[in-house]
């Protein structure tokens, strides 16, 4: 990929308005959590960094992989109007990485800005502890901020028109977000005790919003509330689930880019 | 040069273009015309890599410049970074772009958005960058659409510059004064199919159109009246 085409995807994604609200809407939200979170006592307090990243996690959760489908899949979708770039001496797949280089680059920051906002608002009034947890959940949602993006970029390019890949991307939403819960509610009660430990590890490997939610949750040593496919994954891997999950989330970025990129290069702009 | 091999391309259901042979040598300037429909676009889309052939084989000796009938690149895109972009892909230098820039009138569009710019200056900025350098086929499709007349005669110069350093130029028009002005030979698609070929007299004779006829009814449009009618309405007309 040359640095010339990442700075022109870069310049196409800094122009639009998606980043900009992205990261003043995340900053607010994230400052309104932490300030209101204790006010049902009476008076105004602001959180600490633990019990505001807790509270965030689910924002992040629900927000992100939104956003990160729904932009992967219009500039998916986009990339069919490319064609005086595509006549140019330039791979298809170099289009479809810098695109999704650009995009993770641009939200990436908006998110950066809106959590880091909010961190420091946090740090001055309720002090540094536990900050690097939070750290880590901007990593977490780093991670499934170019995930999605990718799983997007694949839908848009798949579906080719920018509407039916919106749709589209809202349906993998809804999957991503609750089917997959849905799923692993079914299992248990289906299958006989002891024997859904494995699909249970699995259905959490193949979605990267409930790898996500594992990760984060145990970054504050929550794992109890990991829900039944965490339970299992920690009962099935022990230590190593946290290279797992995130060897699955990165999963989840490679296979959709390289996907999306042999099926840009076999199609007709 | 430019050079078609038995190329044909089908949409689903529909053939977009029938089995088509066609060799457009370095320094040589075709037009496709044709109505609406008759492959004109596909041919050249295939040509720019943009669009598989079905069957057939495409080549092009050297560097292609292409400009599409749409615009092809984000409307938010500034110039200078598509002229990096452009220099970059094709291993020119940044002064090089930039020197093709000022030379259509653009130095000073620079920093401005492709949005910013009127269709005519789009036009420009986008040829010029095509055009920059070493190139071996120029391809144009619909290039002087909905362009006032300094625009039109900014793309006539253009053609014959690159046909001037030897590409082979292949271009669409509607426009068939232009076709007549700037075409040494003009192939005639109808339907997805080469119906008829030649220079502006051989069509003429093989249309049986007087070539003397006034500025009111310019003897082209004739000519390709009566060929496209004819390939329709009687069958397909004998190359010239």
């Amino acid at each position: 990929m040359t640095a010339a085409l990442l700075r022109f995807e870069l310049a196409a994604a800094r122009s639009g308005r998606t980043a900009p609200f992205f990261a003043a809407g995340f900053a607010l939200v994230c400052i309104a959590i932490a300030v209101v979170g204790l006010s049902a006592g009476g008076t105004i307090t602001v959180q600490g960094f633990a019990r505001t990243s807790i509270s965030l996690l689910q924002l992040i959760l629900w927000v992100v992989p939104l956003l990160a489908l729904l932009t992967g899949a219009a500039t998916g979708a986009e990339c069919y109007e490319l064609e005086y770039v595509a006549a140019l001496p330039i791979r298809r797949s170099q289009i479809v990485l810098s695109r999704w280089a650009a995009w993770v680059t641009a939200l990436g920051a908006a998110l950066f800005v809106g959590l880091g906002s909010a961190g420091v608002v946090i740090a001055v009034l309720a002090g540094a502890a536990d900050g690097f947890r939070y750290v880590g959940l901007l990593v977490v949602a780093g991670l499934l901020l170019s995930a999605c993006l990718a799983i997007g970029l694949a839908v848009g390019i798949h579906t080719r028109d920018r509407g039916r890949a919106l749709a589209f991307a809202i349906v993998v939403w809804c999957v991503l977000a609750v089917g997959v819960d849905l799923i692993a509610i079914g299992l248990l009660a289906i299958l006989p005790a002891g024997t859904a430990s494995w699909p249970l590890s699995l259905l959490l490997i193949a979605n990267p919003v409930d790898a996500a939610r594992v990760l984060g949750i145990g970054l504050f040593n929550a794992d109890a509330v990991a829900g039944p496919t965490g339970a299992a994954l920690r009962a099935m891997m022990g230590g190593w689930r946290v290279v797992l999950l995130v060897a699955g989330l990165v999963g989840w970025t490679v296979l959709p880019l390289v996907w999306a990129a042999r099926r840009l290069a076999r199609s007709d702009l | 040069m430019i050079e078609l091999r038995q190329v044909w391309k089908r949409f689903g259901d529909r053939v977009a273009l029938r089995p088509m042979d066609l060799i457009v040598r370095a320094g040589e300037t075709v037009a496709l015309v044709g109505p609406n429909g008759a492959g004109k676009s596909t041919a050249l889309r295939i040509l720019a890599g943009v669009v598989q052939p079905t069957g057939g084989t495409a080549k092009i000796k050297g560097n292609i410049a292409y400009v599409a009938q749409r615009l092809g690149v984000p409307q938010t895109t500034v110039v200078a970074d598509l002229a990096t972009l452009v220099a970059n892909a094709r291993g020119l230098t940044q002064n090089a772009v930039d020197a093709a820039l000022a030379s259509a009138g653009l130095g000073d569009r620079m920093h401005s958005t492709l949005r910013d710019l009127s269709g005519g200056q789009r036009q420009r900025v986008l040829l010029a960058l095509a055009t920059v350098g070493n190139v071996g086929a120029l391809l144009l499709d619909e290039p002087g659409i909905s362009l006032d007349l300094d625009g039109a005669e900014h793309i006539r110069d253009a053609i014959a510059a690159a046909r001037q350093r030897g590409a082979a130029v292949l271009f669409s028009s509607h426009h068939l004064p232009d076709v007549a002005m700037l075409a040494e030979r003009i192939v005639l698609l109808v339907d997805g199919g080469i119906v008829a070929q030649g220079s502006l007299a051989e069509l003429a004779a093989a249309a049986g159109v007087p070539c003397n006829a006034g500025l009111a009814d310019p003897p082209i449009e004739r000519i390709y009246r009566v060929l496209v009618k004819r390939s329709r309405g009687i069958g397909p007309a004998k190359a010239a």
